[in-house]
Parts: structure tokens; C-alpha cells; sequence
């Protein structure tokens, strides 16, 4: 008898054969979601999106959910399948929002960034880019309402003076998974440049600015 | 940023050996991987939580990681006396994984006590370490650090107090450099998405 999960990931497996990518099995992309959720939280700035295998895993929690339904509720293995179930959701949920919140808080300077790049290096998710987009709009539409009502003189806003920016110069700790052979850091106490080599599996805290391609390459794992 | 829960949830993933007391042959494939087949009285290897969950229906015993015992956190403890640097510990979740299982399983590990004394012990001196070194650190006016073997639970104690401190002494640096030619000041504000939360932690 085939159990559950052996159909779910070879589905899965096919879809991801379709697109020509690498075999992927459901734990790899648990693996890749929870590394993005760490990252996403420690990361000054918004990172590239992982809507795939965000929405990967949501397909998974959804056939899953469909096929617990129908074994007996005595069965052991229903209470361990739903509690992992509850532990992805609350990481996909705490990745979605972290990135949300960045969204809200930088919402100008994303939105300008997002507007230089093409669709396949987005930043953002569709979805994420039509809040992006609507958030703008209402805090607009808001800050326009005030402004209605306070004197002639103050009654104008400059549209720069309102672009919050992330400080990317902020420091982060991180872990190297890969030898990297020079990384500049900027040591703005003396007005020097160092450069360093991260060595495979070697911890250290820097300015997140000095990896930042890193991250996204996925190369350092910020944690 | 981080709360503590979030890093143990982290260190629930860790695997650990539980002894079952009821027969379950075929494998259960979760997401995170099969595990399986469950025999009574035979020992097999899971992650935490699945542990954690069965242990509280009472469905297995919980055998102890190698490494807590108390004979070896002593000499864990040992060589962090010894060391200059961090050591590597057996696990990067030590005082995360004791806590759990002393919360949910004392019973199932012997001198349940002795070892919480020793973790905390080793958990105390890695702190006090870590404490000089920011110190350090920040009076020396440097921009990079190796932090070798320090855990998830380790950083996140120093933060996010460490890494704000030293993004307030390089933003009064640049201000302070760049004073001379102080009527370009439309610096546009910046700030971080969370509004910092601090907390303390106990064992």
C-alpha cells in the first residue's frame, strides 16, 4: 500500500521535473523556506521572493490536509502529521509577514527599487507588489486628507522627505556555507576598507551591506 | 527579531532517539522526512518534537543525547575554562534541548538536576565570554568579528542590544565626518521595520 506522502512527493518531484529543475523532495523545500524565513528576518532589506516553493509547501499542507481527512482519527500518525503541518504554517505565515512588514515600512524606496528591475529577478511576488502598490496609494490618499485641513503654508509635502530607507549598513550575523575568497567591509570608524575570507562554515558579524550579494546568492546564511 | 520560542522551534528539528511503547510498522513520512517503523522497546531516531509530542501522550521514553550527561558537560566545561575562543559543542541548541526535555521527560534522564546546574553553568561562562568580547569590541572601533561555534541562543542574547549599539557609533561617526560640510543635510531617515523589544532570558 502506498502511504500518503509517497504519492504527494512524487507529484511533487513531476511538477518540479516539468520546469527542468533539479529533483526536489518536500523536505528540501521545507529546508529552503525555513533558510529564506531566517534570512528574510535578519535582512535589513527585502529579499528576492520565494513564491515557489512558498506555494510548494501550501500545495503540500493542502493535499495533506485533504488526506488526513479521510483516515481514522486513531490512527497515531494524524496527530504528528498535524502538528507539522501547524510548525510549517507558522513558519510560511512569520516569512510572509516579515516580509509584509518591510513592505509597509519602506514601501516608497521598494516600490522604486522593484519599478528598475525585470520580471524574473523581482523582488517582490505579484501579490506582494499589488499591496505594495495599494499601501502607497492609500497612505497618499491619507496624508493628502490632513493636509487639506492645516494651513496654507504646511499644507505641501515633499514627496522625498517621506522615503524611510532600510539602514543596509547595519550589522547582521551571518554563517558562511561556502568558501568566499574577499569580502570588502567598509570600516567607516576610520575611513578604511578591509577585506576578509569567510571560510566555509565560519560565524561572524559585519555590516550586512559587505554580503548582501551573498544572501541573495545564497552563500551566507544570515542568522 | 528573534524570540527565544522561535530558536527552539529551530532546535526542535534537532534528531533525537526515543524508545517506543507501542508497535507501528509501516513508516510515517512527514514532511521533514520517514521515520519509522516503530517497534516497542526498540530505540529509533526522530526529530524533537515528533519526540516531545509522543512523550506527552505517553507513548515513549526519551534516551538522553550522548552529550548530557554530566560527566561530559563537566568536561565541555573544562574546555571552555581552558579556551580563549568559543568551543564547538556537541549541539548547537544545548540549553534549548535540556530545557525541553527536563521540562517534558525528567524522568527519563537520570540526574535531571545535576545536568541543568551544568548547562547552566556552561551557558554562564560562554555569556560572560561573550560579554567581554562585545565590550571589546565596541572600544576597539572594529567593523568585523569571528564568532566561531556561538549559538543561535548565544547571539540572539546580545541582541538586538550589540548590533544597535554599533549601528548608532557608525551613524555618529558619518554624521560627525561628514559635519564639515553640514548644509547638505537632506539625509533621508532610516530605520529598521521592528521597533527593538528586549528580553531577558532564564533557564
Amino acid at each position: 500500500m502506498l502511504t500518503i506522502m509517497d504519492i504527494d512527493i512524487r507529484d511533487l518531484i513531476d511538477e518540479e521535473d516539468d520546469d527542468n529543475q533539479e529533483e526536489m523532495t518536500a523536505q528540501k523545500v521545507l529546508q529552503i523556506v525555513e533558510r529564506a524565513w531566517l534570512n528574510e528576518k535578519f535582512s535589513p532589506e527585502i529579499l528576492p521572493h520565494q513564491t515557489d516553493y512558498v506555494d510548494c509547501l501550501l500545495e503540500q499542507i493542502k493535499g495533506m490536509e485533504g488526506n488526513l481527512a479521510k483516515l481514522s482519527k486513531t490512527d497515531p500518525k494524524v496527530d504528528l502529521h498535524k502538528l507539522e503541518l501547524e510548525r510549517i504554517k507558522f513558519v510560511i505565515t512569520s516569512y510572509l509577514r516579515t516580509r509584509l512588514k518591510k513592505i509597509e515600512s519602506f514601501c516608497v524606496r521598494v516600490l522604486e527599487e522593484e519599478a528598475t528591475r525585470s520580471e524574473e529577478d523581482a523582488y517582490l511576488s505579484p501579490a506582494e507588489l499589488k499591496f505594495a502598490k495599494e499601501f502607497a496609494l492609500n497612505a497618499d490618499n491619507h496624508f493628502d486628507t490632513i493636509l487639506r485641513h492645516m494651513p496654507h503654508l504646511y499644507n505641501k509635502l515633499d514627496r522625498n522627505k517621506k522615503i524611510i530607507e532600510p539602514n543596509l549598513n547595519s550589522f547582521v550575523f551571518l554563517k558562511c556555507n561556502k568558501h568566499i575568497d574577499s569580502v570588502i567591509i567598509k570600516n567607516t570608524l576610520e575611513g578604511q576598507e578591509e577585506e576578509i575570507v569567510l571560510e566555509d562554515g565560519s560565524q561572524h558579524l559585519m555590516p550586512y551591506s559587505s554580503i548582501a550579494e551573498f544572501v541573495k546568492k545564497g552563500t551566507v546564511q544570515l542568522i | 527579531m528573534m524570540h527565544p520560542a522561535e530558536i527552539e522551534y529551530m532546535a526542535e528539528n534537532e534528531i533525537i532517539q526515543i524508545v517506543p511503547t507501542f508497535n507501528h510498522a509501516s513508516h510515517v513520512h512527514l514532511i521533514c522526512g520517514s521515520y519509522g517503523p516503530f517497534r516497542a522497546g526498540l530505540p529509533l531516531n526522530v526529530p524533537i518534537w515528533v519526540a516531545l509530542n509522543l512523550r506527552q501522550k505517553k507513548t515513549c521514553r526519551i534516551l538522553a543525547p550522548d552529550w548530557m550527561a554530566v560527566d561530559k558537560l563537566q568536561e565541555r566545561l573544562e574546555e571552555e575554562k581552558a579556551s580563549k575562543f568559543f568551543t564547538q559543542l556537541p549541539t548547537n541548541f544545548y540549553l534549548e534541548i535540556t530545557q525541553m526535555l527536563l521540562t517534558v521527560a525528567s524522568e527519563d534522564i537520570p540526574q535531571g538536576n545535576d545536568i541543568k546546574t551544568a548547562v547552566k553553568d556552561l551557558w554562564d561562562l560562554r555569556i560572560a565570554k561573550l560579554r567581554s568580547s562585545v565590550d571589546l569590541f565596541v572600544k576597539e572601533g572594529r567593523v568585523q568579528a569571528s564568532l566561531n561555534h556561538l549559538t543561535p541562543m548565544e547571539i540572539n542574547s546580545v541582541r538586538p542590544i550589540f548590533p544597535d549599539t554599533l549601528d548608532a557609533l557608525m551613524t555618529l561617526h558619518e554624521h560627525i565626518n561628514s559635519s564639515d560640510d553640514r548644509e547638505d543635510s537632506s539625509q533621508s531617515s532610516v530605520a529598521t521595520p521592528s521597533s527593538s523589544t528586549s528580553f531577558s532570558l532564564s533557564l
